[in-house]
């Protein structure tokens, strides 16, 4: 299985999906013009790395700014470290957020309240 | 949820269809399960939604807080951009003033008045624009031209003063003038200084070459210097001098005309001659 980077842009965040450091890192704004179109292949490597069911891995997830559409694909990804988890994997996820930015807190909230069965930590920077 | 996969209702109508259910306990169970999901969906539906409301308020806020502070920021680069102009006129009357004082120094050292330098400001400004020059040459001419007599400081009173002709020593003497001024005024870098330089050391060359210091003829005189030349002759023949009265206008005119391609530069006799009615204008507004 490979890696996958990709940079940020003005409208999408910084990705890193790194297979031996067992890393999911997601970091910066997200307005892509199709979001179903940019996350799709990012779903798709996350579904194929928890397949086997032995990962640690940590999550860093860091986005500032969002829109509707990105906050759905959101719910998506928590729901497969949902299964992930359930199916043996070892999650540590972190939402960040900045102090200043209230609504990236409150929708870190709104994720541990929506997904019970998950560890997730809401660390202020 | 991914596209590909059937929702609970799909699946249920796809069995309704096909008849594949037997028994109502399927029935509920599926029943049950688009419970839920419509239950969890529409859980996140509206936390989507409010996530969408959050955002965009802070994003107004944002956008708020922007506003003011541009326009916060237009105001003081206003409030600088006139406290710059305020000094920039400041420094510029400033500048004037102490030009023209210059200029009037070295003219009350020889008892001529501080209205000589006027005018012979605007008599240059006049000749640099009817010959071409852009408008900011012909405003730093004017500036300038003022200074062509300052190397007089340098002149004793007993020559500058003299009544009557000077002797050929006395008059060799005062020649100097030129250089002492050029000496005064060439180690500025500004253009202003470096005209006014330029200005005081060949205000006393002459055309055919038969000037001083340095007998340079035609156009190796600047323009800056030609006009001058003509500018100051004009004004002192008009003027009591402490060795001469003043002209007739008549005879002046006559005098220059005598001088066109000898003592003064051809073109800009003409210039002078064909617009004498402003040169006049000046003279009058600015009368000792």
């Amino acid at each position: 299985m490979e890696n996958l980077n990709i940079e940020a842009s003005e409208y999408t965040p910084k990705i890193i999906l790194d297979v031996e450091k067992g890393l999911i890192d997601i970091r910066g704004d997200s307005f892509p013009e199709n979001t179903f179109d940019f996350y799709k292949p990012i779903i798709k490597w996350m579904e194929s790395y928890f397949s086997n069911g032995d990962q640690t891995v940590t999550i860093n997830i860091e986005i500032n700014y969002f829109n509707s559409s990105s906050s759905q694909q959101f719910f998506d990804m928590f729901d497969i470290f949902e299964e992930a988890v359930q199916g043996g994997n070892t999650l540590e996820i972190n939402w960040l957020y900045n102090l200043k930015n209230e609504s990236a807190q409150e929708a870190g909230e709104d994720f541990v309240e929506e997904f019970e069965s998950l560890k997730i930590n809401l660390l202020k920077k | 949820m991914q596209e590909e996969q059937l929702t609970t209702a799909q699946q249920l109508l796809a069995k309704l269809e096909s008849s594949e259910l037997t028994d109502i306990k399927t029935l509920q169970e599926l029943a049950k399960k688009i419970v839920t999901e419509s239950t969890k969906k529409e859980s996140r539906l509206k936390k989507v939604i409010k996530f969408s409301d959050h955002q965009s308020l802070q994003l107004l806020t944002l956008h708020k807080e922007l506003d003011i502070y541009k326009n916060h920021l237009e105001e003081k680069v206003d409030e600088g951009l006139s406290e710059i102009k305020a000094l920039n006129k400041e420094i510029e009357e400033t500048q004037n003033e102490v030009i023209f004082t210059m200029g009037a120094i070295g003219e009350s050292r020889s008892k001529e008045t501080g209205q000589h330098v006027k005018r012979v400001a605007e008599y240059s400004k006049l000749l640099a624009l009817h010959y071409g020059l852009p408008i900011e040459d012909a405003d730093i001419l004017k500036q300038a031209s003022p200074m062509h007599d300052i190397g007089k400081v340098a002149i004793p009173d007993s020559i500058l003063n003299k009544p009557g002709k000077l002797t050929e020593e006395e008059f060799e003497h005062m020649k100097e003038h030129a250089q002492l001024g050029y000496d005064m005024l060439k180690n500025s870098n500004r253009k202003l200084m470096k005209i006014a330089a330029t200005v005081a050391y060949e205000h006393h060359e002459k055309w055919d070459g038969s000037g001083y210091p340095n007998a340079i003829k035609g156009e190796d005189i600047s323009i800056y210097g030609r006009i001058t030349a003509l500018a100051d002759v004009f004004d002192a023949l008009g003027s009591v001098r402490c060795y001469k009265e003043a002209w007739p206008l008549k005879t002046i005119l006559l005098a220059l005309e005598k001088e066109r391609g000898k003592q003064f530069d051809p073109k800009l006799i003409d210039i002078f001659l064909d617009n004498i009615d402003e040169f006049i204008a000046i003279r009058d507004t600015f009368k000792d």
